[in-house]
């Protein structure tokens, strides 16, 4: 079902953790919010599962006003970072409890328990306590739990990050595979951008508990609206360029020495913020040849897939990430550095 | 909506079918089924409106009728909250007026009667009709809030803060406010701002001449010198043995754990009794002294010396019990980082380690400052002329003075100093803790006490302990010999005076002297102590877990009634439960409420401990997972409480049976308790039945801790998760 925020604004005393924030998630997609530590991500989802109630505004589930319902009245499911499995009862237990707290009989809860359990690949787990599972089996407990309930909205904070890298990769790809088969719909907060971008159908970017930007992984990525979404959306160097318009769909940005034409329609003649993202940059030892941006290599990293670089230019510092490792480039070294259009970003004027 | 629906409807039916004041004889008599219409101390709240001249009770009944329209009424959930809101809380309102406002001689005060002229009417204390329908106006109250979002839109969250709050103001707040006005109030209930002055200036309170040589000092004086020295003493003993317990390879710890229990299970002036035991006009000391040198026996024990070390050997553990954690909570990482900055052992536990128990020594000490000036057993027992407030109270109201007045200003005296030193705590310590027991796993290791330090610590524990033992050992034999002090045969007489039961052909006859006292202590405690637990833990429940205005103040409420004296809070029930609205002066339930309101601030600390140590992450899940709060609370968290469950129930029992000061102004002749029959043996010398009696019931204790232990079990949890977190591993 989908879940509709219409200005929504919570305060702890004086402090606003959100503020007016509005929103609509579809039924049956995956939504993420996603932003800095203390954004505001926690408190909206909460504010979903009726686990805090907003200060100002309207929260609607399938269309219904639900904004004064505590969590219990609300059909919606929650997983936690901590996973918070109750540690007095087994891990059948644990699935069985929501669904004999909606009034189901022994019998029938537990099999829907184990269904719920074997969907998550835990079946033969039902009589373990939960501290003797793996956390990835901890995790996928919690979901079990929260989806035998068939909720109409399912929640995630945080879930992966008391993971590790690998499995963190593994457990975002079982939730989206079961998100995709079962049709449900999801809200998923986490910090990480890559995660938000493996997952999501659509992705709310928050930041000191507004929204600073909603769309597609791919409209955010290629063109994020503010210096803040170019910086957290991956990596990008911000620099001052100047703008001159070719043509109707085209314009030229000038970066120091180097000249860059990329596809633009709104942007008027003038100075302008740009990102520049490390994999735009090409890095080759100089003299390059015209329009390329002659600078001073201050740092060099090898890291097994590619090198990292920081080049000092009349641009600025920039940071560069590059996939030939066979031969580097030590500190010290005079470049020539060139910009693929595709990379180079103009975010507000 | 069912909620309001049922409560109006159950609201009705009480104020229809019940009679709405108390009776004499009480309920179960059943007489009052047929008068609830015709006769004027029978009748329910509808016909005492109607039929008997209460008229003032109509409108109550009509706020409720409006709740029902509104329950009825197909409205939106926030517009029928908002009228609930409105019916009930008018319905309160005039609830409140009309039993502050009419009492027993019509109109309570002077310028009701000058505004609204003599009202020819009177009414007496609430039975269960009224009783019923003030919980049904509360319920319906806390349901209107829910309803308009308040209390995170859950009906059982509002219910239980309205509960709490309402108990507290009834139980605890207006019987104390009773005492500042009867503080100012003369014989005949006249208010007399300048009698407070009066009765506060004396002499007697405030006199300094045992500084200047002449005469005894002023009550007020003694109780302060006193609880200084007590909270002092007791500090300086907890102190070394938390060191000796945690940071010495002492051998003995788990025996020094069991005597810091013991106190705890004693009726408070079982030590005074023992003292008397052994330096009292007929004990071992002042006997040995007469035979060997021929010294005459003196009374040197009765006065602030005995009083004293009664005090220390009574409220010593409970330092213990206070600074053990915060000895324990001393991070020894910042020890060891000490250490690797040159600082040797003695100058890490002078620099740091003892400026971080700096609050916990200003607990310990606030602890034994109240607990001294609210004991009342061994002053009564030793203090001979040594008079302090308690005692000094205790005469006022059942002495032959009989002076209700000078009770109240005493009272509020106590009640000053006992406020006085909470607040300077606060104001010296703040909120602050350096407790830093967290749950990220300490790794390094307790530093061991520098030598001076643990020298120290175990010359001045270990006698003590001794002598604590030695003096449990005497009280122990004391009750199994003829008369103390001059005929040492060995005797289960005084049991048996107690504790006789005879068979004769009707059967069993208890015919002990004790029993009387003992079945009703046994069974008020029995009813108060889950009680006690079940409010305690609500309370800690609401106060860590939920989120809603008013909390901070509800916490510093329940914060606060735990440093008034238990004398204060019986003598302010005396006063608050005599006259209507709620009059129980006399019967068994002003004892349980007493035990209740007494003893759950204690609850509370220790569920708020507990529950903080719970992932509150857990209960949100539960609530996400379709388990409204009441099943989040029976089916999650309160399985997971189970040792703080066990300590509300054992300790609301076990202060409910040794406690003396609160009850002595309330037990009757009907009602008689344990401790204070033992009290009234040993003023009137019987020290033999005393200190059987007092065995007993240490023994009795001892099985009930046992036996709760046994009932409420072992914490079911996992074997990998050493803390309660959300199953992490
Ligand atoms: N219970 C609370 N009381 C006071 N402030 C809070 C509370 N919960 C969150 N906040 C504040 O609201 C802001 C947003 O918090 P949160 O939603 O948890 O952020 P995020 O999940 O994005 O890290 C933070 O500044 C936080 O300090
Ligand atoms: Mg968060």
């Amino acid at each position: 079902m989908s879940v509709e925020f219409r200005d929504v604004v919570k305060r702890y005393g004086t402090a606003t953790a959100v503020a007016g924030v509005s929103f609509i998630v579809e039924a049956g997609t995956l939504v993420t919010l996603l932003g800095p530590s203390g954004c505001g991500k926690t408190t909206t989802l909460r504010m979903i599962a009726g686990l805090v109630l907003p200060s100002e505004g309207r929260i609607l589930i399938a269309g219904r006003d639900v904004t004064n319902l505590s969590a219990t009245q609300r059909d919606v499911s929650m997983v936690f970072q901590s996973y918070a499995l109750f540690p007095h009862m087994s891990v059948l237990e644990n699935v069985c409890y929501g669904l004999r707290r909606s009034g189901q009989r022994k019998a029938e809860a537990a099999d829907r328990a184990r269904e719920g359990l074997k969907q998550v690949g835990l079946a033969g787990f039902e009589e373990r306590q939960p501290s003797e599972l793996s956390g990835g089996q901890q995790q996928r407990v919690a979901v079990a739990r929260a989806l035998v309930l068939k909720p109409s909205v399912l929640l995630f904070d945080e879930p992966l990050s008391n993971l590790d890298a690998r499995l963190r990769r593994q457990m975002r790809e079982e939730i989206r595979e079961l998100q995709q088969r079962l049709g449900l719909t999801v809200v998923y907060v986490t910090h990480d951008q890559q995660e938000a971008m493996a997952v999501s159908d659509r992705i709310i970017v928050m930041n000191a508990g507004r929204i600073e930007q909603q769309g597609g992984p791919r409209d955010l990525y290629e063109r994020p609206a503010t210096p803040f979404l170019a910086r957290f959306m991956g990596e990008s160097n911000p620099a001052r360029g100047s703008i001159r318009r070719l043509a109707p769909d085209k314009v030229s940005v000038r970066l120091g020495e180097a000249e860059i034409e990329i596809a633009d329609t709104a942007t008027a003649d003038g100075e302008a913020t740009v990102a520049v993202r490390p994999e735009a940059i090409t890095v080759e030892p100089a003299p390059g040849p015209a329009g390329t941006l002659p600078g001073k290599i201050a740092k060099a990293s090898y890291l097994g897939t590619h090198m990292e670089y920081s080049i000092n230019t009349a641009a600025g510092t920039l940071f560069a990430t590059c996939p030939r490792v066979e031969r580097p480039l030590a500190a010290g070294a005079a470049v020539a550095v060139s910009l693929a259009p595709r990379g180079v970003i103009i975010v507000r004027q | 909506m069912r909620a309001p629906l049922a409560w109006s409807v159950a609201g009705l039916l009480a104020a229809v079918a019940l009679p709405w004041y108390a009776l004499q004889e009480g309920l179960d008599s059943g007489a009052w089924l047929s008068g609830l219409w015709s006769s004027e101390d029978y009748a329910s709240g509808l016909a005492q409106s109607i039929a008997h001249g209460k008229w003032w009770l109509a409108p109550v009944l009509a706020s409720l009728a409006a709740c029902l329209a509104v329950a009825l009424l197909p409205l939106e959930r926030e517009r029928q909250g908002t009228l609930l809101l409105l019916a009930s809380g008018l319905g309160l309102l005039l609830f409140v007026a009309q039993a502050l406002g009419i009492g027993l001689r019509g109109w309570t005060t002077e310028w009701l009667n000058a505004l609204l002229g003599e009202l020819d009417a009177r009414q007496v204390g609430i039975g269960a009709g009224g009783a019923l329908v003030l919980i049904a106006l509360l319920s319906l109250l806390s349901i209107a809030l829910a309803l308009r979002g308040g209390f995170g839109g859950d009906a059982f969250v509002a219910g239980a803060v309205t509960t709490v709050a309402a108990s507290i103001v009834l139980f605890t707040a207006w019987p104390i406010l009773r005492i500042l006005l009867q503080a100012f109030q003369d014989g005949d209930g006249a208010f007399m701002p300048a009698l407070l002055i009066d009765r506060l200036a004396a002499e007697k309170i405030w006199s300094l001449r045992c500084l200047t040589g002449g005469g005894r000092c002023g009550v007020a004086w003694n109780t302060l010198f006193l609880a200084l020295a007590c909270g002092a003493g007791t500090t300086a003993l907890g102190l070394a043995f938390a060191l000796i317990a945690t940071r010495t390879c002492f051998a003995y710890k788990k025996t020094l754990r069991v005597l810091t229990v013991l106190p705890i299970i004693t009726p408070p002036f079982v030590i005074g009794l023992a003292l008397i035991l052994v330096f009292g006009r007929s004990g071992l000391v002042n006997q040995f002294l007469e035979w060997s040198m021929g010294v005459q026996s003196t009374r040197w024990i009765y006065g602030f010396q005995g009083v004293f070390l009664a005090q220390l050997f009574a409220f010593t553990p409970v330092a213990f019990l206070v600074l053990i954690g915060v000895v324990e909570g001393v991070s020894p990482t910042l020890e060891e980082a000490s250490q690797t900055l040159r600082a040797d052992r003695w100058a890490t536990f002078s620099t740091v380690s003892l400026p971080l128990m700096r609050p916990g020594l200003a607990n310990a000490f606030l602890v034994g400052f109240i607990e001294s000036i609210a004991d009342f057993g061994n002053p009564i027992v030793l203090g001979g002329d040594y008079g302090v407030l308690s005692t000094e109270i205790y005469f006022a109201v059942v002495g032959a003075q009989l002076d209700y007045g000078r009770a109240a200003a005493l009272a509020l005296l106590l009640l000053t100093f006992a406020l006085g030193a909470f607040f300077l705590q606060r104001r010296i310590v703040g909120t602050r803790s350096y407790a830093t027991i967290s749950g990220k796993g300490d790794s390094g290791l307790p530093t061991p006490l520098p030598d001076r330090a643990r020298r120290a610590a175990q010359w001045i524990a270990l006698p003590w302990a001794g002598f604590t033992l030695l003096l449990y050992g005497f009280a122990f034999v004391g009750g199994l010999v003829k008369v103390w002090g001059r005929d040492y045969t060995p005797t289960l007489d005084h049991y048996a005076k107690a504790f006789a039961i005879e068979h004769t052909a009707d059967g069993l006859i208890w015919s002990g002297a004790a029993w009387n006292s003992f079945w009703t202590t046994v069974k008020l405690a029995a009813i108060a102590a889950p009680l006690t637990a079940a409010l305690g833990l609500l309370a800690a429940w609401l106060l860590v877990r939920q989120r809603f205005a008013g909390r901070a103040t509800l916490e510093f409420a329940t914060m606060l009634s735990f440093a008034v004296p238990g004398t204060v809070i019986g003598v302010a029930y005396v006063f608050a439960f005599n006259v209507p609205p709620i009059e129980i002066t006399g019967t068994a339930m002003i004892i349980v409420l007493c035990f209740i309101f007494r003893n759950m601030p204690v609850g509370v600390r220790a569920g708020m401990a507990a529950m903080s140590q719970i992932d509150r992450s857990l209960d949100e899940a539960s609530l996400t997972l379709r388990g409204r709060a009441p099943q989040t609370l029976v089916y999650v968290v309160l399985p997971l409480l189970r040792p703080a469950i066990v300590g509300a129930l054992v300790y609301g029992f076990v202060r409910a049976v040794t406690t003396v000061s609160a009850v002595v102004f309330l037990v009757t002749a009907e009602y008689e308790l344990a401790t204070t029959y033992i009290i009234l043996r040993v003023i009137n010398g019987d020290y033999g039945l005393a200190i059987a009696y007092s065995c007993a019931l240490i023994v009795l204790m001892l099985a009930v801790i046992l036996v709760i232990q046994f009932l409420v079990g072992e914490r079911r949890l996992g074997r990998r998760a050493p803390q309660i977190q959300g199953g992490r591993a």
